[in-house]
C-alpha cells in the first residue's frame, strides 16, 4: 500500500513542479492542482513506489505533448488521458496496472495525479526525466533502450492516433506533427513497459521530491532559509544573485524541430560586477558567468525572486528585476555518454559540450 | 489645467494641476448620491478657479473604487471550444466572487489553433437555435470566449454579430479584446467586463453630463490600471481597464511630485509598504493582474510588490519614498526615510497627469530576425496610431515599451509582440517636470472629508 496524498501535498506539488520547470506560465499547473483537489474530495489518491509493483506489471507514462496553443488556452475536456490508456491497452492486449509522469516538473509533473483519480490507477513515484525536457525522446528510458511506442495520443477535438515507431527521434517527429494538427497539445500515453524496466531505468522519488520542494518554498520563512533548505535537500547552488539588464527574443538561430524560439537574458551581479547570461528555449539551457559555463543542460536551472523566495516565471523577467539563479544537478543517468548525447547543449543547437562530457 | 478626480461610494475628491503646479486640492465631498458629490465638487472648483475655469482642458476620473463596490450585473457566458467539458472537474473555474454573476453558460463548438486555423467548425446553427432562449431572459450582458482567440477572433465576432443582429441592445464583451494566453483569464476578464459595462455606462454618462455643465471646454477621461487614461466614453465598453487604477496612479503621482520619470517608487500607506517602478514617465506594467492561484484579469496594470526587509537597494537608481499614511508621527518601517511627504494625494496627482496610453499585444509569424524587426516596427506604428485615435497629438506620442516574447512549446516562428505607446494632447509630460510647485489648496485640509450641502 502506497501513501495517500493530501490536498496539502497537491498544493506543495504545484509549487515544486513550477520550481523545477521555472516555467513560462504556471497557470496550467494551477488549474490541474485545483481540479485534483476537487476530485480528491470523494476519492483517494495513491502514490506508490515502483517496488510495490510486480516486475511484469504493465506501466505507462502519462503526459501532455505540446507544440502550439497553450494547454491553459485550450483546456482539456477531461476524457483525453483515459482514451489514451484504453488505446494502449487495446494495442498491447494487456491491462495497465499503474501510471507514471512523463516528466518531473511543469504540467507533466502534476497531470498523472488527475489521471490516477479518473482511472483509479495508482501513480508511481517515478518518471523517465527527473526534470522536464522538451522532446519525448529525451528520457532515461530511451538511454536504457526501453521502446517508446506504441504511443497513444488524443487531443481536445476528440481525435486520436496511435504511433508505432521504433526510433524515438522519429517518434518525436511524428508525434510533434500530430500534436500541431490536433491544435497545440495532445494527451499522451507512451513508454509502456514493465515495472521491472521502469525500476531499472527510471528516476525515482520524483513526485515526493516536488512535494518536498513545495513545502520548502511555500513556508513562511526567509529567502535565505529557503535557499539553505534547497541546498541541503537538492544540493542546489546559487550561481548568482543578479539584476536583469537585457532580455532578447529570437537571440539564436534555430532550425531544429524544437518547439519555441530561443531567447536570452543578461544579468549583472552588482556586487561582483560579473555578467551572467541565460540561454533559454522553453527551459533555461545554459548559464554563462563572464563567459564561463556555470550550468548547462541537463543541469536544472531555476530562478527565484531574491526578495520573496518565489519562483520567477521566465515570462515575467523584466529589466531591473533582481533574481537568484539556482543550479541543481540532474539525475545521474543524464551525465553518462548516452545521456549527454541526448540532452547536452549540442542537442539544443548550442555548439557547446557539457563540462562533464570528458568524465562521462 | 488638469483635474484628477477620485470617486468612491457617494463621495468625490478632486485636485487641480496647472502645468506641474498643484493649484487646488479639494477635500472629499460626500453627498447622498455620487452624481451630487461630483456636481458639488465641480461647483466648488468653479468657484475656486473663477475665470480660470476655461483653462481646464482635461478631467480624469479614477472610478475604480466605484466599479469594485457596485453589484456586477448578471452575465451569460458563451464559451467556444471544440468540445464541451466531459465532467464537472474540467469546467472552467472562476474566482468565487465572480462565479455567481454567471447566470447561464452556453457551449458553442469552434475555436482556433495558434496559427489561426479552425479546430472545429463554428456551431453557429446550433447557437442560433438557442439564441431566442438567451434573448428572452432578463440578462442583457454577454461574455464570449473562444479557444485560440489570441490567434483568431473570427468565432467570437461571428457569435457576437449573430446576437447583435437579433438584439442590438445587448452588451457584449469578447475575450479577444483582452490579451492573455490563458483561456480562463480571458473568460474571467470578459465576464467581469461585461458585468461592469452597465455601471461603466452610468458613470460615463453622469460624469460627462456634469463635466459639460461645469467645464464645457474640458475633455473627460478615465484613469486606467496601467497608469494611463482613456476617453470617458470607453468606460462603458472596457470598464475592466478602469477597475484598479489606484496603484498605478499612486506610483505615477508620487514620481510626478518628486520630478522623477525613471526609478523606483516606494509607497508607504496605512495598509503597508509597496514598491513599483516608473520608466519613461509611466509605471512598469504586467499584462495581467494576478490573484494568487485563481484566474488573472487580463488588463495591463502596474507591477506592485510588497516591500520587504530583503528588498535589493540600488544606490545608483533614484528612488522616491512616498509617505502617504494618514498619520506620520511614527517612523516608516524598514528604516525607510521619506523623500516625499503626503502633501497631496499622489493618486489624484497621477490621475491628473496620466497620459493617453494604447497597447498592441498580438501574435505574429516571423521567418527570421529581419522579419521580426519589421513586425515589431509595424506594431510600434500601430500602437502610436491607436494613441492618436484616442486623442493624442501625432507629434506627442512615444513608445514606452516594445517587447517580443518567444512562445514556449509554440509553433515555430510564432512570437508575441507587446508594445505600449503613450501620447498627449498637448505638452506637459512628467518628463518635463523638474518639480511640482505647490500653491495653497482650497477647502478643508487634505485628507479630511466632509458632508457637503447637497
Amino acid at each position: 500500500m502506497g501513501a495517500l496524498l493530501t490536498a496539502e501535498d497537491v498544493r506543495h506539488l504545484r509549487t515544486g513542479a513550477h520550481f523545477l520547470a521555472c516555467t513560462i506560465d504556471p497557470t496550467a499547473i494551477y488549474v490541474y492542482a485545483e481540479m485534483i483537489e476537487k476530485a480528491m474530495e470523494n476519492r483517494a489518491l495513491e502514490l506508490i513506489s515502483i517496488d510495490e509493483l510486480a516486475p511484469d506489471d504493465l506501466v505507462v507514462a502519462i503526459g501532455m505533448v505540446t507544440q502550439g496553443l497553450f494547454i491553459a488556452d485550450m483546456p482539456p475536456v477531461g476524457d483525453e488521458f483515459i482514451g489514451c490508456i484504453r488505446a494502449i491497452e487495446a494495442n498491447l492486449g494487456r491491462q495497465v496496472r499503474a501510471i507514471y509522469s512523463l516528466a518531473a516538473a511543469n504540467i507533466n509533473g502534476i497531470v498523472p495525479l488527475m489521471v490516477g483519480l479518473q482511472s483509479s490507477l495508482p501513480v508511481i513515484d517515478s518518471d523517465p526525466m527527473g526534470r522536464v525536457f522538451p522532446l519525448i525522446s529525451q528520457t532515461t528510458l530511451n538511454i536504457g533502450h526501453v521502446p517508446i511506442s506504441p504511443i497513444a495520443l488524443m487531443g481536445v477535438t476528440g481525435e486520436r492516433a496511435v504511433v508505432e515507431a521504433h526510433n524515438p527521434q522519429r517518434a518525436e517527429t511524428l508525434v510533434r506533427a500530430l500534436v500541431t494538427e490536433m491544435g497545440g497539445w495532445a494527451a499522451t500515453a507512451m513508454y509502456p513497459c514493465s515495472a521491472g524496466q521502469m525500476r531499472e531505468h527510471g528516476v525515482h522519488g520524483s513526485i515526493s521530491r516536488m512535494i518536498r520542494i513545495g513545502e520548502i518554498l511555500d513556508a513562511e520563512t526567509s529567502v535565505d532559509r529557503k535557499f539553505q533548505q534547497l541546498a541541503e535537500f537538492l544540493g542546489a547552488t546559487r550561481i548568482a544573485r543578479a539584476r536583469v539588464s537585457h532580455v532578447e527574443g529570437l537571440s539564436r538561430p534555430s532550425d531544429l524541430g524544437l518547439p519555441a524560439l530561443p531567447s536570452s537574458v543578461t544579468l549583472v551581479d552588482e556586487r561582483s560586477g560579473q555578467i551572467i547570461r541565460l540561454e533559454i528555449q522553453n527551459e533555461i539551457l545554459l548559464v554563462l558567468v563572464d563567459g564561463a559555463i556555470a550550468a548547462a543542460v541537463p543541469d536544472i536551472v531555476s530562478l527565484l525572486n531574491s526578495e520573496h523566495g518565489t519562483v520567477v516565471n521566465i515570462d515575467d523577467v523584466r529589466v531591473g528585476d533582481v533574481i537568484d539563479v539556482l543550479k541543481i544537478t540532474a539525475a545521474a543517468q543524464w551525465y553518462s555518454k548516452a545521456g549527454l548525447d541526448l540532452a547536452e547543449p549540442k542537442a539544443f543547437g548550442i555548439p557547446i559540450e557539457h563540462p562533464r562530457r570528458h568524465h562521462a | 489645467m488638469r483635474i484628477g478626480l477620485r470617486l468612491q461610494g457617494t463621495s468625490c475628491r478632486a485636485l487641480v494641476l496647472d502645468g506641474h503646479s498643484v493649484v487646488a486640492a479639494a477635500a472629499a465631498v460626500r453627498c447622498t448620491t455620487l452624481a451630487e458629490a461630483v456636481d458639488t465638487t465641480f461647483e466648488e472648483l468653479r468657484h475656486e478657479l473663477g475665470t480660470e475655469i476655461t483653462k481646464v482642458t482635461d478631467i480624469t476620473s479614477d472610478a475604480g473604487r466605484v466599479l469594485v463596490a457596485r453589484k456586477p450585473a448578471s452575465v451569460i457566458a458563451i464559451r467556444i471550444s471544440p468540445r464541451p467539458p466531459a465532467d464537472a472537474f474540467h469546467v472552467t473555474g472562476l474566482p468565487a466572487l465572480v462565479e455567481p454573476v454567471v447566470a447561464r453558460t452556453v457551449h458553442v463548438g469552434g475555436g482556433h489553433d495558434l496559427r489561426g486555423r479552425p479546430l472545429a467548425p463554428l456551431g453557429l446553427e446550433a447557437f442560433l437555435a438557442e439564441l431566442p432562449g438567451i434573448l428572452s431572459g432578463e440578462v442583457r450582458n454577454i461574455a464570449i470566449t473562444s479557444v485560440g482567440s489570441t490567434a483568431s477572433k473570427d468565432h467570437e465576432t461571428r457569435i457576437a454579430d449573430a446576437i447583435l443582429s437579433s438584439d442590438s441592445e445587448m452588451r457584449i464583451s469578447i475575450s479577444s479584446d483582452f490579451y492573455s494566453s490563458v483561456f480562463r483569464d480571458r473568460d474571467y476578464t470578459a465576464i467581469l467586463n461585461s458585468a461592469l459595462m452597465e455601471t461603466g455606462e452610468d458613470l460615463a454618462a453622469m460624469l460627462d453630463a456634469s463635466g459639460r455643465r461645469h467645464f464645457p471646454s474640458a475633455t473627460m477621461w478615465f484613469a486606467k490600471n496601467d497608469g494611463g487614461r482613456a476617453p470617458l466614453a470607453r468606460l462603458a465598453v472596457i470598464p475592466i481597464h478602469g477597475l484598479r487604477p489606484e496603484p498605478a496612479m499612486q506610483i505615477l503621482g508620487a514620481a510626478t511630485l518628486a520630478g522623477a520619470p525613471d526609478g523606483e517608487v516606494v509607497i508607504c500607506a496605512d495598509s503597508g509598504v509597496t514598491v513599483g517602478q516608473i520608466r519613461g514617465g509611466l509605471p512598469a506594467t504586467r499584462s495581467v493582474i494576478r490573484q494568487g492561484y485563481e484566474a488573472s484579469l487580463a488588463s495591463n496594470a502596474a507591477v506592485v510588490e510588497p516591500y520587504t526587509a530583503d528588498h535589493p537597494v540600488r544606490p545608483a537608481v533614484p528612488s522616491v519614498i512616498a509617505d502617504l499614511r494618514s498619520g506620520q508621527d511614527t517612523p516608516l518601517p524598514f528604516g525607510l526615510v521619506p523623500t516625499l511627504a503626503a502633501a497631496h494625494d499622489a493618486g489624484q496627482v497621477g490621475s491628473a497627469v496620466a497620459p493617453l496610453t494604447a497597447w498592441i499585444d498580438r501574435l505574429e509569424t516571423v521567418s527570421g530576425r529581419a522579419d521580426l524587426q519589421l513586425v515589431q516596427r509595424r506594431a510600434e506604428e500601430d500602437a502610436e496610431s491607436a494613441a492618436v485615435q484616442l486623442g493624442a497629438s501625432p507629434g506627442l506620442t512615444r513608445i514606452i515599451e516594445s517587447n517580443v516574447y518567444a512562445m514556449p512549446y509554440g509553433n515555430p516562428g510564432i512570437v508575441r509582440i507587446r508594445v505600449q505607446a503613450a501620447g498627449e494632447v498637448s505638452g506637459d509630460t512628467i518628463e518635463d517636470a523638474a518639480e511640482i510647485h505647490v500653491r495653497t489648496p482650497f477647502g478643508a485640509g487634505e485628507g479630511a472629508s466632509r458632508w457637503a450641502p447637497c
